[in-house]
């Protein structure tokens, strides 16, 4: 199956490690020019040279998604560098963490402002040019219990809702949008990693609720990612997929 | 090394802080590579050694200063088979003498600490003086050969230093300071005399109490016994320094091993590093990798606001682990806030067995209520907790101690991460072997 990737330009934000650097590198093999962007200067120095060597066109600079108008005037950069957008994947996330009020404004500068800005600087030229796709990156933990109340787990949940709402709003210009939530994913340096390192025990318990007795790797949220943002999705519009291996209990009817 | 990533960790220029603890890396000793013979651990005669030539003859740790505030408070503690008491005297001195009566060989005191006016022994009634001199022997007409021609309890040397009581076995021993030395400089800018005691416990633990200095002297088993240490502090970029008889490392705590890959999200132990120094790890918006830079900062402006006066110690010392042995018994992590400190002490008898004293002692901030001193508890190990990384390095000795007997096993063979353990051989096999070591001595 051609996914039709060959040529497009994509957005990734968060793209420096992890499901960002995954879903960068499955979108360069296919063919797309990239623009990216992390917090770590040296994270996006790396993935970007890192990145190169699928031949296509691959610029970043790094940038702090807090600081609303040097993301803004990244996205500027960004569709102006490329020359237009055709996808748009934000991944960047503040994380969780319990216990003080400032996790809320993280969480919601960040996991929801940093898409909504994204979102808000892409759609005149997708609009313009009437097509374009937008994954937009949730959790398996807005819908079930994990890690006890929190507001990473509830802004991301919003990120659910807002999709399908931009999905209903701008199909009449040829816009997609999905979400995809993925459930616990391991590697090196990432959160799994050190919880497994760290919390033995707890790690463990998530092992056993996985149905094959792992957990996910980047690459495997990645494909789910690209699928969707790809043409060959095209039928696929305010969906939103649960890529967890089975981890999740809930049927999703 | 086996590491992940190259960590370059800032230290404290040392010419920055001359007056407070020494900074500077010392020159490394050559000690050779030789195999720590398996013996010193299991044999009874080594253990006699130790007792003829270190036990009854050094400085020993007896207690704490704060638990003899007023005339009349006491302590026991005891060092093989040997039971010592140590009071505070009317004048304000402290002395030690035997935990025994003359008469018929009853303890004064069963154990742990109090207060009284007179040591009268609970068999008799024979009455000792604080100063331990005998004062009345009921019906002493009754014995033809009057009292011990002693008139009491013989003194041992006893003396204060860094909120600590010393006791020696040894009346001809150096005075405490020249035993010391040159430790009074590296902890008396931590003014330990302003921690209050937090726990009190003691361990009987199935390992030789070398075992347990050993386990303390060495990050290198952090990777295979604590391998969630590893998200809290640099195993890897550890300072090794060895003074005449004592030694110390100093690792960097706050911060990720480059044994593992650094997160993007603060580490659960780091995150508490901040919250206990007031930081709101959400407000954060360093790399993991500053955080150690950032709280050693945060301490400065903020300790004092806190009730904490920081001005004695370098910035490394507000957020690392400088962890000194003194010879022969005393592990302590020294840290700007707390003290976690281990007395490790001989079984009397068999070398497989010893007593783990843990004491944790916290700073007290400026203008709060000096807190009530815990209870001493004694268990057996595997009983109680001890917490999760104590609970790990215990679990672990006693298969090294009966692995110790296999006859397979020959002897230590010790990397230059052990520096300190062979360091400490090196101090031991001075006391045990005065005139040198020789062919057949373990």
């Amino acid at each position: 199956m051609d996914l039709g990737l060959q040529g497009k330009k994509a957005i990734l934000i968060g793209a420096a490690r992890g499901i960002g650097m995954a879903t960068a590198e499955v979108l360069a093999r296919e063919g797309c020019d990239l623009a990216i962007t992390a917090r770590s200067e040296d994270g996006v120095k790396d993935a970007v040279a890192a990145l190169g060597r699928y031949g296509t066109r691959v610029i970043g600079k790094p940038v702090n998604v807090k600081k609303a108008d040097d993301y803004k005037t990244w996205l500027e950069w960004a569709v102006a560098e490329l020359g237009g957008c055709d996808i748009l994947i934000p991944i960047t996330s503040a994380g969780g963490g319990m216990g003080s009020e400032k996790y809320w404004a993280n969480a919601f500068e960040v996991d929801v402002m940093g898409p909504v800005r994204a979102v808000e600087a892409v759609l005149p030229t997708m609009t313009e040019q009437q097509s374009g796709s937008i994954v937009l990156i949730a959790t398996t933990s807005a819908g079930e219990a994990m890690g006890g109340p929190q507001a990473y787990n509830a802004m991301k949940a919003s990120l659910v809702t807002w999709g399908k709402q931009l999905a209903l709003f701008h199909g009449k210009d040829g816009i997609r949008v999905n979400v995809v939530s993925p459930g616990p994913v391991e590697f090196e340096g990432g959160n799994w990693d050190m919880i497994k390192g760290t919390m033995e025990k707890f790690y463990n318990a998530q092992l056993r609720q996985q149905p094959t007795g792992r957990l996910g790797t980047p690459e495997e949220i990645a494909r789910a990612i690209a699928f969707l943002s790809s043409p060959a999705a095209s039928w696929c519009n305010g969906s939103h997929l649960v890529v967890d291996g089975g981890f999740t209990n809930r049927t999703h009817f | 090394m086996d590491v992940k990533r190259k960590v370059d960790i800032i230290r404290v220029n040392p010419q920055d802080w001359p007056d407070g603890t020494p900074a500077q890396k010392e020159e490394e000793p050559d000690l050779g590579h030789e195999m720590i013979p398996a013996a010193r651990y299991t044999s009874e005669e080594f253990m006699k050694l130790e007792w003829e030539h270190i036990w009854s003859k050094v400085w020993l740790l007896g207690g704490r200063s704060d638990d003899l505030r007023s005339p009349g408070d006491y302590i026991c503690t005891d060092i093989g088979k040997e039971s010592v008491l140590i009071v505070r005297q009317p004048d304000g001195s402290v002395r030690a003498f035997p935990n025994v009566c003359l008469h018929r060989g009853n303890k004064l005191r069963p154990s742990g600490c109090g207060t009284t006016e007179k040591f009268r022994c609970m068999y008799h009634h024979w009455v000792y003086g604080l100063d331990g001199r005998l004062e009345h022997i009921p019906d002493l007409d009754s014995f033809p050969q009057g009292g011990p021609p002693t008139g009491g309890l013989p003194n041992y040397p006893c003396a204060e230093w860094g909120s600590f009581v010393w006791f020696s076995l040894n009346p001809d021993v150096e005075p405490l300071a020249d035993y010391l030395a040159p430790l009074q400089q590296h902890l008396e800018p931590y003014h330990m005399e302003r921690m209050a005691w937090t726990r009190d416990i003691t361990v009987e633990w199935d390992c030789n109490w070398k075992a347990s200095v050993d386990a303390f002297s060495e990050a290198y088993h952090v990777q295979g016994i604590h391998p969630q240490l590893k998200w809290y502090l640099d195993d890897v970029n550890v300072q090794i320094d060895c003074y005449e008889r004592h030694n110390r490392y100093l690792i960097p705590f706050a911060t990720v091993s480059p044994r593992v890959a650094l997160p993007s999200a603060i580490p659960p132990a780091i995150h508490d590093i901040m919250v206990k120094a007031g930081m709101d790890p959400a407000e954060y918006e360093g790399r993991v990798s500053d955080i150690r830079r950032d709280v050693q900062l945060f301490k400065r402006k903020h300790g004092l606001e806190r009730g904490k006066d920081y001005s004695e110690l370098n910035d490394d010392q507000l957020t690392d682990d400088y962890h000194y042995t003194i010879f022969p018994n005393v592990s302590m992590n020294v840290h700007a806030d707390d003290v976690m400190m281990f007395r490790q002490r001989p079984h009397p008898t068999d070398p497989n067995k010893m007593f783990y004293d843990i004491w944790m002692f916290e700073l007290v901030p400026n203008g709060s209520e000096w807190p009530e001193r815990p209870k001493h508890k004694q268990f057996r190990h595997g009983e109680k907790s001890i917490g999760s990384v104590l609970d790990q390095d215990a679990f672990n000795l006693p298969t090294v101690q009966s692995g110790m007997h296999n006859s397979a096993f020959k002897g230590l063979w010790i990397g230059d991460q052990e520096l300190r353990i062979r360091h400490f051989h090196k101090v031991i096999s001075d006391y045990v072997y005065p005139d040198g070591k020789k062919p057949g001595d373990v």
